[in-house]
């Protein structure tokens, strides 16, 4: 009982490094003309493929970070709410029934603030660090 | 027809390509698996093998205009000695923002995880459970028609699928012909926070060639060719149905599904399979465990109609009337357990061991242990 509890406080502690270490503050971010009202649940929507268009009825291009950035890692697991892993074989269903296009991947956060800049329909995500004044950022957890 | 469906999906991809967006993707499975001593099991035996559920495919995409995609997938299957065939080639027509209609051959939505059946990477197990989706029926040439919405939580998708079936199938170690034609296909899933919901109703009119059982047939028809169109399966109607929930808490989750099948006027048994599975999620592991059954030992149909025979003929009719039902018989339940290993975003490492029972044959019982690698680009 009492290793039981000791293993289950080292666990928690273990957790809370590691999220304290590995914690980006990610946010989404879209064309400064982007008057949506953007939550959680709409980026899910879209990033999953279950949704095309943003709240007001536009056309909505998700934009995705690869594989190897960390901030994929962070805003799979914060915000879609499940690992890499898990995203990428719910798009691997979609893909192999025709029935959606992933979306498209760049390198970094600077790649994603210069995609969503040009495109009134991106929306992407980067670490809050690195937003600039050339798009619109919204906290969304 | 399907040949010309099939190469025009494709020329249409192809042509495509000089102006617009060809989508190119690909999955495989590396399955290799070794049984017990002496025992068999899924095509395996106590040798190493890879060929009896490994496969490679291809599939190429192309948007035709804004609302219209071909698509055709290209498999190669171990156990056709890797042969490439065009197992999937259609068009979709994006109707509406809900609504998409599908034409070609498709995969027949019968189960829960059957359009992405071939896609090892999408699910835990190594292979989707064989008491439930080992069916030799799992494309069909029709029309699909894809409703989905959503309303706060509640996510729904519908879809009706009608169309012909043919395929070959082995029965008893024979090879056989089945086709069924006028198949309708109903299936609606829900999905409610973590939640999922599906059901399916099938019906179409079943005809099984099975030259083994042909002799039989015969006899059976020199004595009463009444009991022999009852006995046989020709353009006879037959049924199905199948239900799953599952619940998802994505540290663990829970599922299970069940199906049916029947075919009153036939020697073919009622059927009824289900698989339970379970599994946790940590890090880049999945352990999980299934226990699977599949019953197709109902009692043999028909015998209390040879009752009204002249005595003579009755241990003949007898004999002829359960014979022809014996090769499809069968009942066994399955325990596996397993772990997934998520090696990169497109890469998965699995291995599971399968404690196979067979309930009518002890002999037949095997142990089962088989790795995968399975992989998508």
């Amino acid at each position: 009982m009492l290793k039981k509890h000791l293993f289950r406080g080292c666990i928690a502690l273990m957790v809370a490094l590691s999220a304290h270490v590995a914690m980006a503050d990610v946010v989404m971010v879209v064309h400064p003309s982007n008057s949506d009202a953007i939550d959680a649940k709409v980026v899910k929507r879209i990033f999953l493929g279950k949704e095309k268009k943003f709240p007001g009825g536009s056309d909505a291009t998700p934009i995705n970070q690869v594989a190897e950035s960390s901030v994929r890692g962070e805003f799979d697991d914060s915000v879609i709410g499940r690992s890499s892993a898990q995203v990428s074989a719910h798009w691997s269903k979609l893909v192999f029934t025709g029935k959606g296009v992933p979306p498209a991947e760049v390198a970094d956060d600077a790649a994603v603030i210069a995609a969503v800049a040009a495109d009134p329909t991106a929306i992407g995500y980067v670490d809050s660090a690195s937003v600039t004044g050339a798009v619109k950022a919204i906290q969304v957890q | 027809m399907k040949k010309i469906i099939a190469m025009s999906a494709v020329a249409l991809a192809v042509s495509s390509g000089v102006q617009a967006d060809v989508r190119i993707n690909g999955f495989a499975n590396l399955v290799g698996g070794i049984t017990s001593s002496d025992d068999s099991l899924y095509g395996y035996d106590d040798n190493v093998s890879f060929s009896p559920e490994s496969l490679f495919a291809i599939q190429v995409s192309g948007d035709i205009n804004e609302r219209m995609t071909a698509t055709g997938q290209l498999v190669a299957r171990g156990e056709d000695d890797y042969d490439v065939a065009f197992e999937w080639a259609y068009l979709t027509f994006q109707a509406t923002d809900d609504t998409s209609i599908s034409a070609g051959r498709l995969r027949m939505p019968l189960f829960r995880y059957s359009a992405s059946l071939d896609v090892g990477y999408s699910y835990h197990w190594v292979v989707a459970p064989q008491s439930v989706y080992n069916v030799p029926f799992n494309n069909i040439d029709g029309v699909r028609v894809d409703f989905n919405g959503y309303s706060d939580d509640l996510e729904y998708t519908f879809q009706l699928t009608g169309g012909k079936v043919e395929n070959d199938f082995t029965l008893a170690g024979q090879s056989a012909r089945l086709q069924i034609n006028n198949v309708i296909v109903g299936t609606a899933e829900f999905t409610y926070l973590n939640w999922k919901f599906r059901g399916v109703a099938a019906r179409g009119d079943v005809t099984f060639d099975i030259p083994a059982l042909e002799p039989a047939f015969a006899q059976l028809g020199q004595i009463d060719s009444g009991l022999q169109s009852l006995l046989e399966a020709n353009d006879d109607s037959g049924l199905f149905y199948g239900a799953s929930i599952e619940y998802d808490a994505f540290d663990w989750f829970v599922a299970a599904e069940f199906t049916g099948a029947e075919i009153e006027d036939s020697f073919y048994p009622d059927e009824t399979n289900f698989y339970v599975t379970a599994g946790l999620r940590s890090g880049k592991w999945t352990p999980f465990i299934t226990y699977e059954k599949s019953d197709l030992n109902d009692g043999p149909k028909f015998v209390d109609r040879i009752a009204g025979f002249p005595a003579p003929l009755q241990v003949p009719l007898t004999q002829l009337v359960i014979g022809i039902q014996q090769p499809a018989i069968s009942e066994n339940d399955t325990t596996s357990v397993g772990v997934r290993y998520d090696y990169d975003t497109n890469v998965a490492l699995k291995v599971d061991v399968s404690k196979y029972s067979d309930d009518l044959d002890e002999s037949q019982d095997a142990t089962l242990v088989r790795f995968a690698v399975n992989y998508v680009f």
